[in-house]
């Protein structure tokens, strides 16, 4: 009963478009007012805990770096390696996009950002070359979710907050999906490539190769900061996220020099812009958590479920649809935030590995990002490339069935998730 | 000038959150030392970031919404489901800021000091009650928008808190 007055608060209030934030909140005030025995005072408090939970200060300091990454010409410099190395391919600038969204992704944990950056620098740059512009946007909005699943990744920050796994093992988890994903979209590119022979560039020099990959390091030494002090035991995730963000604002500032010391005030207000927006999402997700605890629903749908003697590809099977609807509706960490606390008890009891899951989950809401009606990548891909929405989503709807195909890839084969991060941490 | 002040107090705590980490770091292996009230320093900023940003996230229209049904309402209706949405928004609001007095009326009451900080455990949580009444104050505004734009004003009847398509600003997760 409790359950569902929870829920269907939530949905009506989501459905009369009050924010995501405040529909979680108020499903959880309200709800806590009629049933529940704990306090608004409780409520509030786990409000101001969640500020203090330490995993989700990473969450600024990652924005913070890939608002300094998205402004210089990071984006830019990467493209022209990407270019360099696959430009002489028929397809090449495609796949070129494919490449460069994957090394933004790396540092960038948001998959909106991803398209704004390498879309904003790419888009056009396809068209003048006789790309159709459709195509050029759909391997732009579906390239962008791979900022979610190729480390660093805020969704996973937040996963590994709630189900309090270890981040960095989540982060170095992301690699070998996101490097298999990454090919497998550009052996699609090839393959439409050769049917509608599209065009080629002339091979760069290997000079050319050197200077352009010279120019990218910079960048591209981030995640290796950010992946190489987590697993040396330097710091934390959190405090990597620290410092990445001042690496950031470092080769933004003097070594690319594509802003000014007087930028700086501008990329704060904007990075906090965004913190906030998510953080309020976070924030109110986290008392809707607790709502879920004290209300003992987690046992409930775990008894359910686990007495239903579904096997473990069949629960997978069912959490993959569940994630899937819901992650057409609103946004990955939104997701994550709400379902974990119920899905993660039955998981571990079926014997599924927390970074599995974790992966899976990540892939899963990739696909939510490029699915009306609240796929955030197809709303920015429409912008970034001067599309209405409808042609955007038509674009963009083919590549779904390559993003299906490795989520059912990463979801039945484990192996691929734990493969590296027990190779290394063990 | 309020709206400045806004701007400038969230870019200010950020920056600070971001260099005190770093230098934390920085201390720890270079200096071999470190702060005690560093940790506790960094998340009540982290607090009072998002406490103070949210009412900013209304003004600027930046909280996610899902508007893809309510766009396709007729135009009157529309207008009663918008009310029916601020109202709850601001429902919510006076709620959380009469949890958030009692909350920290009690830490008063209680009068803990911080961990680490030499400062009442209230006083560092003050940003929280500070935070919904801005809130609640920029949700009687736009509701206050709604109701005149029915007036005939040229306002069009949306209130901000519910203006926004699914897709504001471009970074999201």
């Amino acid at each position: 009963m409790t359950a569902l007055f929870l829920l269907a608060a939530l949905f009506v209030l989501l459905f009369i478009g009050v924010p995501v934030a405040v529909s979680l909140g108020l499903a959880s005030v309200l709800t806590m007012l009629i049933f529940g025995d704990q306090s608004l005072v409780s409520l509030s408090q786990k409000f101001f805990h969640t500020m203090q939970v330490y995993p989700l200060l990473a969450v600024p300091f990652f924005i913070l770096a890939g608002t300094f990454m998205t402004t210089g010409g990071v984006a830019r410099r990467m493209v022209a390696f990407a270019n360099a190395l696959v430009g002489h391919f028929r397809g090449g600038l495609a796949m070129a996009a494919l490449l460069a969204s994957a090394f933004f992704a790396a540092v960038s944990g948001s998959a909106p950002a991803t398209v704004v950056a390498v879309g904003s620098v790419m888009i056009v740059g396809m068209v003048a070359s006789g790309y159709a512009r459709a195509f050029a946007a759909g391997v732009i909005c579906n390239a962008g979710t791979l900022g979610i699943l190729i480390p660093p990744s805020l969704v996973m920050v937040v996963y590994g907050a709630i189900t309090e796994s270890s981040i960095g093992k989540l982060f170095i988890a992301g690699i070998l999906p996101g490097i298999i994903l990454t090919l497998v979209m550009m052996i699609t590119v090839t393959v439409i490539a050769r049917k509608q022979d599209m065009p080629r560039q002339e091979r760069a020099s290997f000079k050319t190769v050197v200077n352009t990959f010279r120019e990218a390091l910079w960048g591209l030494l981030l995640v290796v900061i950010i992946l190489g002090g987590i697993y040396a035991g330097i710091f934390t995730p959190t405090e990597a996220a620290g410092v990445s963000a001042v690496y950031a604002f470092f080769i933004a500032v003097f070594v690319y020099r594509d802003i000014t010391i007087h930028d700086v005030p501008k990329i704060l207000v904007e990075a906090s812009k965004i913190t906030v927006m998510l953080m309020f999402i976070v924030a109110n997700a986290y008392m809707f958590a607790f709502l879920l605890t004290t209300e003992q629903i987690p046992q409930m749908a775990s008894e359910l479920i686990v007495g239903m003697g579904l096997p473990v590809w069949g629960f997978l099977l069912v959490l993959n649809l569940l994630l899937l609807i819901t992650g057409n509706f609103m946004e990955p960490t939104s997701v994550v935030l709400i379902l974990t606390p119920i899905i993660f008890p039955i998981a571990m009891q079926m014997g599924i590995d927390p970074t599995h899951l974790g992966v899976l989950m990540v892939v899963n809401m990739q696909m939510g990002l490029v699915t009306p009606p609240v796929g955030l990548n197809l709303f920015v891909t429409a912008g970034v490339a001067k599309l209405s929405l409808e042609d955007t989503i038509k674009a963009s709807f083919p590549w779904l069935l390559v993003l299906l195909a490795v989520l059912m890839l990463i979801t039945y084969v484990p192996w691929i998730s734990l493969v590296i991060p027990n190779l290394l941490l063990n | 000038m309020i709206d400045r002040l806004e701007e400038w107090l969230m870019a200010a705590l950020l920056a600070f959150m971001t260099v005190l980490t770093f230098a934390q770091v920085v201390m720890r292996y270079v200096f071999n030392t470190g702060w005690v009230w560093s940790l506790e320093a960094t998340t009540y900023s982290f607090g009072a970031l998002v406490l103070i940003g949210m009412s900013y996230g209304v003004r600027t229209k930046s909280h996610i919404a899902a508007d893809l049904f309510t766009r396709k309402m007729p135009k009157p209706l529309r207008r009663y489901v918008a009310l029916l949405g601020i109202s709850a928004c601001l429902v919510y609001a006076v709620l959380m800021l009469y949890g958030s007095v009692v909350l920290v009326d009690r830490l008063m009451t209680l009068g803990n000091a911080a961990r680490d900080i030499p400062a009442p455990k209230w006083l560092l949580t003050v940003s929280m009650p500070l935070g919904f009444a801005l809130l609640t104050f920029r949700f009687v505004e736009g509701a206050w928008r709604l109701i005149r734009a029915g007036e005939g004003n040229t306002d069009d009847g949306r209130p901000h808190a519910i203006d926004e398509e699914a897709g504001g600003p471009e970074d999201k997760t």
